[in-house]
């Protein structure tokens, strides 16, 4: 997709752009720890990059400072430095370097690095993350929809979902920040979501119904690991959500025009 | 036949024609039991035995097969085949063959030896279809052995049953990949070991379906 200077670099550069207030409260609590995670993650999904530069030729991308800056904010605290670096290996290359690079990756790379985190070490204890940081998602949020770069359908059924769950008075209270965080983060994602318009609200309303069941029925657990596994299940359907969209257009359009 | 000729029929598909990694048969098993070596390799076990004792069958009958029929023949060779080598291990190692479960009775079913005797043994002489057969069998067994190795390496720390890596609970210092004694792992480990072999190998190397579409550099 190239129209004037919208290239796929510029479309990541506005992401890193977005999320950047979140980024920075983030840094802010969590100080030194927080700042060598990153600098841990942008180093090793940078070196992943390099190397498919040099021997695939495929060009680097500034996406993968996104998905490094998801990973240390959302990966289990207790991990060491092997099974960081293992885990984001795994995503960086299985779910986006091997399809090809960012923008014909089928899953979020950051999505895939988590899940696959979660499931390994399930004795590692998931992040708590400060209130504020969930604030800032808002104008992350914001700032992304006015660029154009957050396909704004699924926040809006995200956020549906959620006030849908609040109403029916569904237990979903404790979980609603770090629930939004995760669907500016990795759901609402401009590559790995739906791309067609009733797909997308589809896939909003799938992640915020993902969400209130596993809060009422997934005991044991952290709302981060709820939000990182509803992400990952959101992201495997949007291919079908968008067959369907096309799907129920294409019969529409024949019932009008026979 | 000639010296070469029986050679590469037993070599080839080792690496350049293997049944796991370039044909794809026989994945289902290749993923279920290869949580530990001690599985992978009874399973290998039983596998090539029964593929080359098929394959010696279904060769020396391959005049009276009706063509017709000649599936359901097979089939119930192969099943009677399958039946004795469940009620051995059953007998000779209770152990592994409850960890096995119904995977050993599914070998019926497995693409691999059907496809053998249907596309090799069916049309060829009893040595060359039995050394068709092992070699086969001996190439499923080894990407069931790598894939076994790597999976109870990583995530027990041990190789059949000896530890190896001492784990954390052990007071070492290695912790267990819980997500590698998962079925994911395996489909993992096997998408790794196929790149990894066309790697080496490109020929094995499928054609594209799509050509991407060329990108120009400067557009006006």
């Amino acid at each position: 997709m190239i129209r004037g200077i919208w290239d796929r670099e510029m479309v990541a550069l506005m992401l890193l752009a977005a999320v950047m207030p979140m980024a920075l409260i983030w840094l802010w609590y969590g100080g030194t720890a927080a700042l060598s995670r990153l600098l841990l993650t942008l180093l090793v999904a940078g070196i992943w990059h390099l190397l498919f530069m040099l021997i695939r030729a495929q060009p680097p991308s500034f996406a993968g400072a996104l998905t490094a800056l998801a990973v240390a904010m959302l990966a289990p605290v207790e991990l060491n430095l092997f099974q960081l670096v293992l885990g984001i290996s795994f995503g960086v290359v299985m779910a986006e370097l091997v399809m090809g690079g960012w923008g014909r990756n089928v899953l979020n790379p950051a999505t895939v690095t988590l899940a696959f985190l979660g499931f390994g070490f399930p004795a590692a204890a998931w992040p708590d993350l400060p209130l504020p940081v969930a604030w800032a998602a808002i104008p992350a949020a914001l700032m992304g929809m006015l660029a154009g770069v957050i396909p704004v359908h699924i926040l809006l059924a995200g956020l549906l979902t959620a006030a849908l769950a609040l109403g029916a008075g569904l237990p979903v209270e404790p979980i609603l920040p770090v629930a939004g965080l995760v669907l500016v983060l990795l759901v609402a994602d401009p590559v790995a979501s739906a791309s067609t318009r009733a797909g997308g609200w589809m896939n909003g309303q799938l992640y915020g119904a993902l969400m209130t069941l596993f809060a009422m029925y997934w005991e044991q657990t952290s709302p981060v690991q709820m939000a990182v596994s509803a992400a990952l299940l959101a992201s495997l359907a949007a291919p079908i959500l968008d067959e369907i969209a096309i799907a129920t257009w294409l019969q529409r359009r024949r019932g009008r025009l026979g | 036949m000639s010296r070469t000729a029986i050679l590469s029929t037993l070599v080839d598909p080792l690496i350049r024609q293997n049944p796991v990694t370039l044909q794809i048969l026989g994945i289902c098993s290749a993923l279920a039991v290869t949580t530990s070596v001690a599985t992978a390799l009874v399973m290998s076990a039983s596998l090539t035995v029964v593929i080359v004792m098929a394959a010696l069958m279904i060769s020396l009958i391959r005049h009276h097969i009706p063509n017709a029929i000649r599936l359901i023949i097979q089939i119930i060779i192969i099943a009677s085949l399958v039946i004795v080598i469940d009620q051995c291990l059953q007998a000779y190692l209770p152990d592994i063959s409850r960890k096995l479960s119904v995977f050993v009775s599914l070998i019926t079913t497995n693409c691999l030896v059907l496809g053998r005797t249907e596309s090799f043994s069916r049309l060829n002489p009893p040595l060359p279809a039995m050394l068709d057969a092992l070699g086969n069998g001996l190439g499923y067994s080894l990407v069931l052995i790598v894939i076994g190795a790597i999976r109870e390496l990583f995530g027990a720390g041990s190789l059949l049953g000896y530890q190896v890596l001492t784990t954390v609970d052990q007071g070492g210092s290695f912790t267990p990949l819980n997500l590698m004694l998962l079925a994911p792992s395996a489909f993992f480990l096997l998408g790794g070991l196929v790149w990894a072999i066309r790697t080496v190998v490109p020929e094995q190397t499928e054609e594209l379906e799509h050509t991407p579409p060329e990108m120009e550099a400067n557009r006006e």
